[in-house]
């Protein structure tokens, strides 16, 4: 069976989503509802943090495409952390690599952010 | 494609003996075989299967297309014995297998020694002058009681499948899935079996053959039986003090040796 | 065989209770003629005695399609396993009326182990039957409300497909298709199709999503793809048109999107000239008659239908007789083979390296049998374009 958590948690500079385990057709869909559920305000940062994910597939984009809707509508920035070696690959065969600013952690994607006290 | 696995094939006795396939009807799978089939292999190999959607077969392989006529069943009898490289066999086949033998036969006749026709009726459905012995709302009928025993289908069998400690030579896991078919699969086959009408292909048949009946049978009943006789040429009538459409079962010993003297005589 | 006890009132008691207990009582010898039979089941049947015992076996008094079941069921059952038990059957009364029963039935045994009678009790289903049957029927709904469901989806699905490849002269084509599910419709499209001056265009894409959502999505992008390429036949502009559209089509928060491989196929000297433009979509493979297979890799190519201003990036081959063009779907490359590792790109090149296939028809087999190795989890989209070898004499 497929294997899929998603955590969300605010932080002042923003909220933070963690996707771990599998994120494919059969998940995707919570994983969107709680993309849905995220309330972020203006100059703030959504963190998607992505170093547990196993497995993502075209279903796995439309969510962190869904999350990047969210947050320009906001006028939050958005930042992929911890995006792992597979993802990195399928970003790049959907022609996404560079589109999504990237860090190694949560916290250092909060530390780069300019408004990072959370304004 | 693998017909051992898709028809859970069991092959016993000696591979140089002459072979005996042994097809079992609607209803059951080769399990109805058990009282007869030791008796035969101590003089034939005897090489038994279930057909796709009965007993232990791949169930998986089971499409109501291939399935929905009879000449479906007979082409896997004929993979059978393609792929286990059978040759001369003597095919016994039990009810609608029967049937099923004969379109084998006709399709291969090389591949067949003689064939052994039990219990066999053509046409179910009375037609004109030919008395089948049911009416399409008897088959309905049929059809419905299928269904009605899908229900209690598991409830029936607990008892069953839980095994019989007082005959524990019947509570084996083989034994257990006896009778036991998947309700939509029954009822294709039920469809299948009481509604074809192969009587003209009786004429076709060429390969030697003998008609084994029961005194009473409320399938098949002897008038049935004589038709089919008369419709192969030259073939033998056997009739055996036997009630039921089952000899196997009820007269084991008497069956075995119609099949062996048949089968074993040059 | 009713036991006689010391005191006679007991002994009176067991034969008024075999003869009048709730149930139906009847002992049979093992060929099913009544031998015995109490004056419950008689009252129910509405016939005497003397007209059962010894002249008539239990499967006559069954309706004729409970007698085949009795036959071909019941009766191997018993003589089985000794026992059969709960089986739903009807008897016919003398009137001709029906009585739904439950019938279970043991068989005696000597000492020896010899089949001696077979004992059967007959207990009145008609309320349970009437409930059975209401769940029977809700239980049909049921199925033909599934059976709707899937003829609604494979409909759609016929929709989304072209419904044969076209005849291209000097090559071979071929196609294949495996849903994911008999239930949904799936994501993945191809067509293939004529365009003006003796070219033709075709694409294969594959819609993020499953499910209704995602066939609006899929038959969308299709017609768009169709209708672009004759308007404007370069590849590029056909995947921006698509784009555009789909941007203003977005149908929910959702973000709906494809990847496709659009191209164009000119025919030319010793073989054909192939266009491909890629959004974001697996590379297409290349299976040289006489080299090695190389991934077609069309860089920076976006998805289509997500950024507003997305880029495609555009290459060109050339297909000499033998050559295979293979285009497919993620369901491929994202099979999650059964030790889960995802078999990707380089490996089905390397897959492609180990085949001897000069034709479209032989490489579709070939990857279509692969993938029913895999046991693929996801919708699967396969189209090959090939030069044929014997057109290399005459071109």
């Amino acid at each position: 069976m497929t294997e899929f958590t998603v955590v969300t948690r605010d932080t002042p500079a923003g909220p933070v989503l963690e996707l771990t385990g599998d994120l494919d057709a059969v998940t995707a869909p919570l994983a969107l509802q709680a993309v849905e559920a995220l309330t972020p305000r203006a100059g703030q940062q959504v963190v998607v943090e992505l170093t547990g994910l196993r497995f993502c597939d075209s279903s796995g984009i439309s969510t962190l495409i869904a999350v990047h809707n969210l947050a320009h509508a906001a006028d939050a920035g958005i930042a992929l952390a911890g995006v792992p070696r597979h993802l990195t690959r399928t970003l790049a065969l959907v022609g996404l690599d560079g589109f999504f600013v990237t860090h190694l952690t949560a916290a250092q994607a909060q530390a780069a952010w300019p408004e990072a006290t959370g304004g | 494609m693998d017909a051992r696995r898709r028809n859970n094939v069991t092959d016993i006795g000696r591979e140089d003996d002459p072979t005996v396939l042994l097809a079992h009807g609607f209803g059951c799978d080769q399990n109805l075989w058990r009282l007869v089939a030791p008796a035969l292999a101590e003089r034939f190999r005897v090489v038994l299967f279930d057909h796709v959607g009965s007993g232990r077969s791949d169930l998986a392989a089971w499409s109501p297309q291939r399935y929905s006529t009879l000449a479906g069943y007979a082409e896997d009898v004929l993979d059978i014995c393609a792929e286990l490289d059978l040759r001369d066999v003597v095919l016994v086949g039990h009810s609608v297998s029967a049937m099923i033998a004969v379109l084998a036969a006709n399709r291969e006749p090389a591949r067949f020694a003689k064939l052994v026709l039990l219990t066999p009726s053509p046409c179910y459905l009375d037609d004109g002058d030919y008395r089948g012995g049911f009416s399409r709302a008897d088959i309905d009928e049929l059809l419905d009681s299928l269904e009605s025993n899908y229900l209690g289908w598991s409830a029936a069998m607990a008892p069953v499948i839980a095994g019989n400690p007082d005959r524990p030579e019947v509570a084996g896991e083989l034994e257990a899935s006896f009778c036991r078919t998947d309700p939509a699969i029954a009822r294709v086959f039920a469809r299948t079996t009481f509604l074809s009408d192969n009587r003209a292909d009786l004429a076709d048949v060429t390969v030697p053959t003998a008609v084994v009946q029961c005194s009473a049978d409320a399938i098949a009943p002897p008038e049935v039986g004589q038709f089919v006789h008369d419709q192969i040429k030259g073939s033998v009538l056997v009739t055996l003090d036997a009630t039921g459409h089952c000899p196997q079962l009820s007269a084991p010993e008497q069956t075995a040796a119609a099949i062996a003297g048949f089968a074993g005589a040059r | 065989m009713i036991r006689q006890a010391g005191d006679p009132r007991e002994g009176e008691n067991f034969a008024d209770l075999y003869e009048h207990a709730p149930c139906g009582y009847l002992s049979t010898s093992m060929d099913g003629t009544i031998t015995k039979v109490n004056g419950t089941l008689l009252g129910w049947l509405g016939i005497g005695r003397d007209e059962l015992v010894g002249r008539r076996r239990f499967a006559d008094l069954l309706s004729v399609g409970g007698r085949i079941y009795h036959e071909t069921h019941f009766a191997p059952m018993l003589r089985m396993h000794g026992e059969a038990g709960g089986i739903a059957l009807e008897l016919v009364r003398a009137d001709g009326t029906r009585l739904p029963v439950l019938v279970s039935s043991t068989v005696k045994t000597s000492a020896n182990g010899d089949a001696e009678l077979i004992r059967t009790t007959v207990f009145d289903a008609h309320d349970r039957r009437s409930y059975e049957q209401e769940l029977l029927r809700a239980l049909q709904e049921a199925e033909q409300e599934r059976d709707r469901v899937q003829l609604l989806a494979t409909t759609l699905q016929r929709t989304l497909l072209p419904p044969s490849l076209p005849h291209i002269p000097g090559m071979d084509v071929a196609a294949y298709y495996h849903p994911a599910s008999a239930d949904e419709v799936g994501g993945d499209f191809y067509d293939l199709f004529p365009l003006a001056d003796g070219t033709w265009a075709f694409f294969l894409g594959d819609v993020s999503g499953k499910g209704a959502e995602a066939a609006v999505v899929t038959s969308l992008a299709r017609y768009t793809l169709r209708a672009a390429a004759v308007y404007d036949p370069h590849p590029v502009a056909v995947l921006e048109h698509l784009n555009t559209v789909l941007i203003q089509e977005q149908i929910s928060t959702t973000p709906r999107f494809c990847t496709a491989i659009h191209g164009l196929l000119e025919p030319a000297e010793g073989g054909a000239t192939i266009t491909l433009a890629s959004g974001g979509h697996p590379p297409a493979l290349l299976i040289r008659h006489d080299g090695p297979a190389e991934l077609l890799t069309a860089q920076g190519g976006q998805l289509i239908g997500a950024l507003p201003d997305a880029r495609f990036v555009e290459l060109q081959v050339h297909l000499r007789p033998g050559d295979t063009l293979l285009l497919y779907s993620d369901g491929l490359t994202e099979a999650r083979t059964h030790d889960r590792v995802r078999y990707d790109e380089e490996e089905l090149r390397d897959f492609a390296d180990t085949l001897d296939v000069s034709s479209a028809t032989e490489t579709v087999a070939a990857v279509s049998q692969l993938l029913a190795g895999f046991g693929v989890d996801d919708d699967t989209a396969l189209l090959a374009l090939s030069v044929r070898l014997d057109e290399e004499g005459r071109s």
